[in-house]
């Protein structure tokens, strides 16, 4: 009888220590140190209990405190992990900013693409089939405005404004 | 029948000393939390992904940690593919062989306890010191994170 009492909370005190520890070891890494959280709670619940119950019986506290005490530091750290995490998410214009230069670089490049293009354009009706095919090279834009203009075009117009100049100038060619 | 009685009672015995002896319950369940993360690391492979645990830094921030590819550097190393295992994770082999020291520390530090009972307080104090040393040494890319 007095061996039992002796040994008081001694197999929730291992239970605390085996918990604690693997918090410990779970709690240091950033990948899963949040859910540590869950395991180190539980282990200082354990802990209290058991040194609650050894106090009474005057058993030994040593594998009860250990365990406390482990739990805790894991626990805190494990708590820490919450503050990184956040920091992350309380700054969100880090992460726009990154969107921000994908989207203008994916821009920039189809711009280019299509500065380069050879479009071409099919229509069908009732048998008749009229293909209409363009080159939307700047330069050759421009080199054709300026036959059509006599060289009075500016060099900084752009594509859609030389369109409609090009437009323009044929309808006055065809009047 | 009466070698199976005293077997028995020096098994309680034993029973009845480790629980005395908080110093080696620690290293037995840690040395066994050791061996379980050399097991999973074991089982599970990065050929076939089939990793129970992802991120949970990267999901919440979606931005990766410092210890993300850790479980596959873990299995890679088990299965002797150092590079690959630095690839995914390059502080993989520092925290593993954080973990394989300790496994040999903690038997080793556990049959000195037992053998020589009149330093078991220096032996205690040096093994706090040095395994905390170490363990600074290897998770301290980690730590940083968290600071």
């Amino acid at each position: 009888m007095e061996e039992v009492k002796k040994n008081t909370g001694q197999n929730l005190g291992i239970a605390a220590l085996i918990t604690a520890i693997i918090t410990f070891v779970l709690a240091v890494v950033p990948c899963i140190g949040l859910i540590a959280i869950i395991p180190g709670i539980i282990a200082i619940i354990i802990a209290s209990v058991g040194l609650s119950q050894a106090g009474r019986n005057n058993s030994p506290r040593g594998v009860l405190r250990a365990g406390l005490i482990i739990a805790i530091i894991a626990s805190m750290i494990s708590f820490s992990q919450i503050f990184v995490a956040g920091k992350f998410i309380g700054n969100p214009n880090k992460r726009l900013y990154g969107i921000h230069n994908f989207i203008n670089d994916i821009q920039d490049n189809v711009t280019k693409e299509i500065e380069d293009a050879n479009v071409s354009i099919k229509v069908e009706s009732n048998g008749n089939k009229v293909e209409i095919n363009t080159n939307a090279n700047k330069k050759d834009q421009e080199q054709k405005l300026e036959d059509l203009e006599g060289g009075n075009t500016l060099k900084q117009d752009s594509i859609q404004k030389h369109d409609s100049i090009q437009k323009h100038a044929t309808v006055r060619k065809k009047k | 029948m009466l070698l199976y009685e005293r077997k028995n009672k020096t098994k309680q015995d034993m029973k009845a000393g480790l629980r005395n002896e908080p110093y080696l319950i620690i290293n037995i369940i840690f040395a066994g939390v050791i061996l379980l993360i050399f097991a999973y690391s074991g089982i599970f492979s990065s050929e076939k992904d089939n990793y129970p645990v992802t991120c949970i830094h990267e999901k919440i921030t979606g931005e990766q940690c410092v210890s993300c590819g850790l479980s596959r550097s873990f299995s890679l190393i088990v299965r002797g593919r150092f590079e690959e295992a630095y690839q995914w994770n390059r502080y993989g082999m520092r925290i593993f062989l954080f973990f394989a020291a300790q496994l040999v520390l903690r038997a080793a530090f556990s049959r000195f306890y037992l053998k020589y009972p009149d330093t078991r307080k220096q032996l205690i104090i040096i093994d706090c010191i040095g395994s905390g040393i170490i363990f600074l040494v290897s998770f301290w890319p980690f730590i940083v994170s968290i600071i």
